[in-house]
């Protein structure tokens, strides 16, 4: 060591003894073989013209997909819609930037002002929602690479009842929720970091990714769609506005026959059965009280859910690596001397004092704490709104879809066996 | 004719909720657009916050990972004794194993002139370690610095190193300036 | 029909071969996968104690050729891993596309037309189900929501409360303490001025020694009766003489009675209290490892050592400061007030900047190879009052302490800047860009003009204002280590080089220049009219402040000496290479 230094102060010696102006310890020698210096390679980022080729792409998807369900109405044509969608932006793109994730990036780009979405994203943040408005959720359908991969590893789905969906269908908005909480408090992009299928894309990730990835898909050969229907935050968001879209895909294409053929054809239980005879007086009176009594609950949920959401700050700031920590530095002040811990060694040679760590700590705790309240309002008016959709029954005669839980993946389609002109189709 | 009232009561609610979502929706992206300013972004790591902890190794969610070593040939003295290339106390400067601080062999040393060597880094064979960046960093000129290679990184929407990154080096910056190569000793 | 068997048959084969083949293909990861994660190639352990073993016996040449190739073994088996992994990828990718195609094809071939049934016909049932089950889940959410934030502990407000309880309870010590000493009419001490609240003004620097380069750190003193001649070696005039436990370059500093310094080996770091009167050592510190202490000392060139930087005293307490980044506040008695590690300098050669301290901030110069940067910590609780980043690079120089234009700021050297910074907030309040290289002579005024130096650079007089105005240069003779000191508008350089010059302050004029032979490293003081330099072979010059060349006594010390001297009435203090001597009147 000591031999080594000395070389070391003798070269600082010899170099330093010329005209330095002490800019670098080994100044940049003076080549007298006319060598010239290279200069460091840097391959450039995608060019910014072929993300709008994205953004192009997922137009055309979109529109062919929306023509597809409701005019063309074939599965089929559906179906290799989705599998190009899952080859381009899946496994060409490689999974991001996706509309899922782009919920983060927006939300970001109101909460953090070094940052704003760049265009390209925002559009592909925006161009579903409204496609969503008008043709239903076409994007589920044949543009979204997640919902393709695996809409085609559907085997054996099973029928689920109403009520373990109803209830399960409340998890995306918690998601959503979260991914918003803590990508507005700058701590983590939860829907990228847990992205399922995203390491298939590349054929590349860790392997935890990968053992997520596959529990995802092995659900899914019986219970179809796992994350779009259970998880995915953005299909929470197309989900509300499929309820409102305009025109909407229809298992028939004129008058239902009431056949049952396409009764069981959805593996995502999203066909909606003829309601029986008309109710009582009573039972109406009944459903429209509670009806009401769940409306005028609302705001309730909202300021307990708020509260809920406020109280729980301190444990949902865990997540932050700062919070994190600060918080185990105070906890374990012994971990100070752990040279194996990166982090906590990181901070301590940064030269940054405590105090100023424990109250940037503290300036993001206060922000979970004021998103704690928005994020726990948000899921309270969902849960009312839940409750009182639960207590409106609406009169059906025909099988028609759910318009808000049906991808338009078309599979109804080919079991009706009226044709567009009003004939049916003798089954042999 | 009651039904009648239904149904158009019905249309009535759907129009009208579509129209709000509608405007909701062009709303918050009409927002974000006036703050936009169209640019991408992409994640670079800022060699003057660098600590070379290693983790760029092995949090890329890509294996080997998007971060390799860069020369930064300007700030380069091209030195006999490479602090970057040779481990710290070698006797003899030979590009024997024993000698050298890459594990993965990167490091290409090329005689330029008595007494000045130029070092290459094969990206290929690079992991990202970050190993001769110490070297290079602690007792030479800071030459050496881990950048995240565009060809290689998947630009995720967020980047696993930069959650993992000790020292807050990784950042997102717009993309007409994916790369931050040093060209002095202190940042300016 | 019979087609449709066949076919079936075929398809099933195929669903059972892909099958297989996944199966094998991912059984393969997996394994790789662990192999990889329980003998990283590249992490080799038996790699690094064989690299260890040459370490022990450097002419081993078959171990050479061993640690070669294993190297190569180890680079071989990870780039195999690395493909077989990617082939393995795409492999069980085209596979499962087979294996699923397949399996649809042998599903849809036996599907048959399944027998309408009617779910949930009932949809008020249904509903009513689906809100029951909603609220259960809800309720269980809200409970586990709630009762995690009332099992989760907020440390962050622990802190807080635990900091603001310790400062309350800190303060009533520190009370009580003055309290005892009010009432204990003996206690002369040095301790006896104890206070919360009374820290270190301008007028009680003026009269000690308490820093590095006397008051203010600037080099002169206004101690009296300062002898002139001694003998080091035959221990004439020597009041007495002790080995100092651990080495550093570092000065002594004098509190009425108290002599401190610091001094660090690769055993550790610590603090000294020596006696005045009789030399004895009262007290001391051993530092240990602090929270966020590097785990090695850090490496540092022999000029510099592990302890270079002088410490300062504000009357109550004594603060060091260490190359590893761990600085301390001890009391009189050698207790610890507060201590902490602001981070380990980047620094190749070992930080070197000395501590200063008025009223209630302790000044800290933090430049280093990532940057430059002044802070003030607050005396009695070491908490940042300010921090400023400024564009300078890494210096070795010490702050001085300056009152011009009615501000009170610290005055600091470095490449590229000589710049004064308000004491209060940090603040730049004016700044010149002249100097160069790596800078380590401080600056020192006289007169309303600060002086600055540097070998590679230049010496430069400037008058401090908005903007600051360059009223000399000169590239004769420049100070390397030494900083130069001036009094009565002439200025004293001591170089590397053993020699000293005299300049006119205001014009820049040499006035005479001295050949002594020895480089200077320790700087030059003046007390009564006369410059005290010290060559590093442990002769001091003491030249008279005059336009002439007039040297009034050459003491020798008897040891090698770097350190700076410290002035109290009557007698002079100076660190020797190894020992610390008290020179006076016995």
């Amino acid at each position: 060591m000591r031999k080594y230094l000395t070389i070391f102060l003798f070269l600082i010696a010899v170099t330093y003894s010329g005209l330095v102006t002490g800019q670098q310890r080994f100044p940049k020698p003076e080549f007298s073989s006319g060598y010239v210096t290279p200069s460091p390679t840097t391959p450039e980022p995608r060019a910014n013209l072929l993300e709008y080729a994205d953004v192009v792409v997922l137009l055309v998807v979109l529109s062919v997909a929306s023509w597809i369900a409701i005019r063309k109405r074939s599965r089929r044509a559906m179906l290799w819609l989705s599998v190009f969608s899952l080859l381009y932006f899946g496994f060409y793109r490689e999974g991001c930037i996706c509309p899922i994730g782009a919920i983060q990036n927006v939300t970001l780009t109101f909460a953090d002002p070094l940052y704003a979405i760049s265009i390209s994203a925002l559009l592909i943040f925006l161009i579903p929602l409204i496609f969503a408005l008008f043709f239903g959720r076409t994007f589920c359908a044949a543009a979204c690479p997640l919902g393709a991969l695996q809409d085609l590893l559907i085997i054996t789905p099973f029928s689920t009842p109403v009520w373990i969906r109803k209830t399960l269908s409340f998890i995306p908005y918690v998601y959503l929720a979260l991914a918003v909480l803590y990508a507005a408090t700058g701590t983590d992009f939860i829907i990228c970091r847990y992205d399922p299928f995203v390491g298939f894309f590349r054929i590349n990730a860790t392997f935890n990714m990968f053992l997520i990835g596959a529990c995802f898909l092995g659900l899914g050969l019986f219970f179809a769609r796992p994350y779009c229907r259970i998880f995915c935050p953005y299909g929470a968001l197309l989900n509300i506005m499929s309820r409102f879209s305009k025109w909407h895909l229809s298992i028939t294409p004129a008058q239902c026959i009431q056949c049952k053929l396409c009764s069981t054809s959805c593996p995502f239980d999203a066909i909606e059965h003829p309601t029986e005879e008309q109710k009582s007086e009573t039972t109406q009176g009944r459903n429209l009280r509670r009806f009401i009594t769940f409306g005028l609950l609302i705001p309730v949920w909202i300021l307990v859910g708020g509260y809920i959401g406020a109280q729980s700050h301190v444990f949902l700031s865990k997540a932050n690596p700062q919070v994190h920590l600060t918080e185990l530095l105070i906890a374990h002040p012994e971990l100070k001397n752990d040279t194996g811990n990166i982090d906590i060694q990181t901070f301590l040679s940064s030269g940054k004092s405590f105090e100023q760590q424990v109250k940037e700590a503290q300036i993001i705790r206060h922000k979970f704490y004021i998103g704690g309240w928005f994020f726990g309002g948000f899921l309270g008016l969902v849960i009312g709104l839940m409750l009182m959709n639960q207590s409106v029954f609406r009169k059906r005669t025909d099988y028609q879809p759910h318009k808000g839980d049906c991808y338009s993946c078309g599979r109804c389609l080919k079991y009706c066996p009226v044709k567009k002109d009003g004939t049916v189709e003798e089954i042999a | 004719m009651a039904d009648d009232k239904k149904l158009n009561r019905r249309d009535f609610i759907q129009n009208s909720m579509r129209t709000t979502l509608g405007i909701a929706v062009v709303g918050l992206g009409g927002l974000s657009m006036l703050r936009s300013k169209g640019e991408n972004w992409v994640w670079q790591i800022d060699p003057f916050k660098c600590t070379w902890c290693g983790r760029c190794a092995t949090s890329c969610v890509m294996t080997p990972s998007a971060v390799k070593c860069v020369n930064a040939y300007d700030l380069c003295g091209y030195c006999d004794l490479c602090t970057g290339y040779f481990k710290n106390g070698v006797k003899d400067l030979n590009t024997g194993a024993e000698n050298l601080v890459c594990p993965t062999s990167a490091i290409v040393r090329k005689f330029i002139e008595e007494p000045y060597f130029q070092f290459d880094i094969v990206e290929k064979l690079c992991i990202g370690c970050g190993k001769c960046v110490k070297g290079c960093t602690q007792f030479g000129n800071g030459s050496f610095i881990l950048q995240i290679r565009h060809d290689r990184c998947k630009n995720c929407n967020e980047c696993a190193i930069a959650r993992m990154c000790p020292s807050d080096a990784i950042k997102r910056v717009p993309a007409n300036t994916p790369y931050m190569i040093k060209s002095d000793f202190i940042r300016k | 029909m019979k087609d449709q068997t066949t076919k079936l048959k075929f398809v099933y084969r195929v669903m059972l071969v892909t099958g297989a083949f996944c199966t094998i293909v991912t059984i393969l990861l997996l394994l790789n996968f662990w192999q990889i994660q329980h003998n990283k190639p590249l992490d080799n352990v038996s790699l690094k104690t064989l690299v260890d073993r040459l370490n022990a016996d450097p002419n081993n040449d078959a171990l050479k050729v061993d640690i070669r190739n294993l190297d190569l073994l180890a680079r071989k088996a990870y780039f195999n891993s690395e493909w077989q992994v990617t082939t393995g990828g795409i492999l069980l990718l085209l596979g499962a596309i087979a294996f699923f195609a397949s399996l649809k094809i042998y599903r849809d071939m036996q599907a048959k037309i399944e027998v309408p049934v009617d779910l949930d016909k009932n949809d008020a049932i249904a509903g009513v189900l689906s809100q029951r089950w909603l609220l259960v889940t809800i309720a269980i959410f809200f409970v586990g929501a709630l009762s995690a934030s009332y099992l989760s502990t907020d440390y962050l407000k622990m802190y807080n409360n635990s900091i603001a309880g310790a400062l309350k309870t800190n303060t009533n010590r520190i009370k009580q303490v003055s309290i005892t000493s009010a009432n204990d009419s003996t206690a002369k001490d040095s301790t006896s001025g104890a206070n919360a609240n009374v820290f270190i003004t301008m007028a009680d620097i003026r009269k000690q020694s308490n820093g590095f380069r006397g008051p203010f750190g600037n080099g002169v003193s206004t101690q009296k009766n300062i002898p002139t001649s001694w003998d080091g070696s035959k221990g004439r005039k020597v009041i007495w003489k002790v080995k100092v436990p651990k080495p550093g370059y570092n000065s002594p500093v004098i509190w009425n009675d108290k002599v401190f310094l610091a001094g660090a080996d690769k055993g550790g770091e610590a603090v000294f209290c020596f006696d005045l009167a009789t030399g004895k050592l009262l007290w001391q510190k051993a530092i240990g490892r602090l929270p966020g202490s590097p785990a090695s000392s850090p490496e540092v060139s022999q000029d510099t050592g592990l302890s270079p930087s002088t410490v300062v005293v504000d009357g109550q307490r004594v603060f060091a400061i260490f190359p590893t980044g761990d600085l301390i506040c001890l009391d009189f008695n050698g207790n610890k007030v507060w201590s902490k590690n602001i981070g380990e300098p980047d620094n190749h050669y070992g930080h070197a900047s000395s501590l200063i301290a008025l009223k209630d901030k302790l000044f800290i110069q933090y430049d280093s190879n990532k940057g430059g940067r002044i802070m003030a910590l607050n005396v009695q609780t070491g908490n940042t009052v300010w921090d400023i980043r400024r564009k300078t690079q890494i210096s070795w120089t010490s702050p001085v302490i300056m009152v011009a234009n009615n501000k009170t700021q610290l005055v600091t050297s470095a490449n590229p800047l000589v710049a004064g910074y308000d004491t209060e907030t940090g603040k730049e309040l004016w700044s010149v860009d002249c100097m160069a290289g790596e800078v380590a002579p401080s600056v020192c005024y006289n007169g309303g003009i600060v002086f600055a130096g540097n070998e590679n650079a230049k010496l430069v007089a400037i008058q401090p204002g908005s903007p600051a105005k360059t009223l000399w240069e000169n590239d004769e003779y420049l100070p390397e280590v030494s900083s130069p000191v001036a009094a009565n508008g002439l200025l004293f350089v001591c170089t590397s080089s053993g020699t000293m010059v005299c300049y006119d302050g205001i014009t820049g004029k040499k006035q005479w220049e001295s050949e002594f032979g020895k480089p200077f490293f320790a700087s030059p003081v003046i007390t009564e009219g006369k410059v005290y330099a010290m060559d590093n072979g442990g002769k001091m010059h003491i030249v008279k402040v005059s336009r002439t060349k007039k040297i009034l006594g050459e003491p020798t010390l008897g040891e090698r000496a770097y350190a700076t001297p410290a002035f109290t009435d009557g007698k002079i203090v100076i660190r020797g290479a190894n020992n610390l001597y008290c020179i006076g009147e016995k």
